[in-house]
């Protein structure tokens, strides 16, 4: 049982890091981004093919993240200002469109040019035995690097002065604006950090099994089910419900079996949302 | 002048709601905009700011081509705008929506901080409350204090009385009359006329989007088309 806790945990970790940035990209822009898997698969397939060309496996990784990022900030300030032109339910809807479109694009891509290119990682450490329970190394690596990023992300988010004006777009824009602040170049370094932490999230997901190229789709949409569950604009909202979908999912893989967990998931969210339409916290954050 | 309005034009929709609408202020004065609801205050007020396009006409502030610019720029020059709906951050806390008010001037910011909460003492005692839950004379207090911690060369007000007990819109504006005398221009659309016109130096009166009638305030008091339409004299 307390094994199947912490790979729930652990793996619910993983869909937090990988649905924030839909949160923070929703919240700030008013775009849903059906691309966002494809971060995260940029980023596993940057740092494989690295790998194989005699990279350091944390160089590597690093520059396979910032590949992500550069990647978030070129879409944001190309793709994606087509859909900033409008407002409210034009900018979601064209929005959705763009993103669904280059997500396409990334996966026939990646799948014509480089189909046999994958991320797996082994970490050179033992597992770890805690009160006669064996956890994995990659599970410790996975959960502190998860816990880290969104401690800094809270930190950056309550203790900044630009984390202020991001809550501030999110909450209000007209009254960001009112108070001299561009959401235009907020947006664009929230869309750079959140393709970085769904890079985090893939290249994690090679310490597990393995990141292939088609993995995209997939990404994005549990990293929507958990950014909905969670209250789509509420980052608090986001880990309860990352954690909480994680746990299900394990239990859901071990006493039932793998092929019917993702319905198991998909009905968890629902009824959450049926219980708590605007999100699991949607009153905290 | 300080702020020049010219020919001014803007639509909603194909629909007119300002036409040809000039206006003027200078600097340290107090420039009253009244006129029934619908008759183009705000929009006046937003198309300054640069909330809204004008369809025709041009903005100058000390000089410098207003219209065209977007509302961060135009804040950035020292023009704020409290608008009537407030637009505060109802999830942050009293101290962040100041603080955020003060994004373009964070050096002053403790400077800043101490000249509102001498405004507004209330304020200070809830630094810690959300927005959200505070009255709505109090968020009426926020919305000017976190116009005031950009320390702006013009302040617009639309409608600051509204929701405040009378004591309060007293002392509200016994403090902007201070804040007159140091130097701010202030632009007011306020639907108590009678307030708006002893505030003011001069006014404008706008119904249906065109400037009907306007000079000082003192000479717009005697006139009777106000007195009839806004002061209940018959």
């Amino acid at each position: 049982m307390i094994p199947i806790l912490i790979d729930g945990v652990v793996q619910g970790l993983q869909l937090s890091l990988l649905a924030v940035g839909i949160t923070l990209i929703y919240g700030l822009g008013g775009v849903l981004n059906l691309a966002h898997g494809q971060f995260a698969v940029t980023a596993g397939i940057a740092t494989a093919l690295l790998i194989s060309n005699g990279v350091n496996v944390i160089v590597a990784s690093l520059l396979g993240v910032l590949a992500a990022g550069v990647f978030g900030l070129v879409i944001d300030r190309s793709l994606l200002l087509a859909a900033y032109r409008y407002k409210g339910e034009e900018r979601l809807l064209l929005g959705l469109v763009l993103t669904l479109g280059l997500s396409f694009v990334v996966d026939g891509y990646l799948n014509y040019r480089l189909p046999n290119v994958a991320l797996t990682l082994r970490l050179p450490i033992p597992s770890l035995s805690v009160f006669g329970i064996t956890i994995r190394a990659a599970s410790v690596v996975m959960s502190l690097m998860a816990i880290l990023v969104f401690l800094l992300l809270l930190i950056f988010l309550k203790g900044t002065l630009l984390g202020k004006a991001i809550r501030s777009i999110i909450q209000n824009e007209v009254g960001a604006e009112l108070c001299g602040i561009r959401p235009a170049r907020t947006r664009t370094f929230i869309v750079a950090l959140s393709a970085v932490m769904a890079g985090l999230a893939g290249i994690a997901q090679g310490l597990f099994s393995s990141l292939g190229t088609e993995m995209g789709v997939e990404f994005t949409i549990l990293a929507l089910i958990v950014a909905v569950v969670g209250g789509v604009r509420s980052i608090n909202g986001t880990l309860v419900a990352g954690i909480l979908l994680g746990i299900v999912n394990a239990y859901a893989s071990y006493y039932i079996g793998a092929y019917l967990a993702l319905i198991i998931l998909l009905g968890t969210a629902m009824l959450t949302i049926l219980i708590r339409p605007s999100g699991l916290l949607a009153y905290w954050t | 002048m300080l702020i020049r309005v010219e020919g001014l034009e803007v639509s909603y929709a194909e629909m007119p709601v300002l036409r040809d609408v000039s206006i003027e202020a200078q600097r340290s004065e107090a420039v009253g905009v009244i006129g029934p609801n619908g008759s183009g205050k705000t929009t006046l007020f937003k198309a300054i700011v640069g909330m809204v396009r004008p369809k025709r006409g041009k903005i100058f502030y000390d000089g410098t081509r207003l219209d065209g610019l977007g509302t961060p720029d135009i804040v950035r020059l020292g023009i704020v705008y409290v608008p009537a709906e407030r637009e505060l951050f109802p999830q942050m806390t009293v101290l962040e929506n100041l603080d955020l008010g003060a994004y373009i001037n964070q050096k002053a910011r403790g400077e800043l901080l101490e000249f509102v909460f001498s405004f507004f003492p209330r304020l200070k005692e809830r630094a810690r409350q959300l927005a959200g839950t505070l009255s709505g004379g109090e968020q009426q207090m926020l919305a000017i204090a976190r116009g005031l911690m950009a320390k702006p060369n013009v302040l617009l007000l639309d409608e600051p009385s509204t929701g405040l007990a009378p004591l309060l819109v007293a002392e509200m504006y016994r403090q902007l009359s201070r804040l007159k005398k140091e130097g701010l221009t202030i632009l007011l659309a306020e639907q108590q006329v009678p307030l708006a016109l002893s505030f003011t130096e001069r006014a404008y009166v706008l119904e249906n989007g065109r400037v009907k009638l306007s000079g000082t305030s003192k000479d717009l008091l005697g006139e009777p088309e106000i007195k009839r339409a806004y002061l209940g004299v018959a």
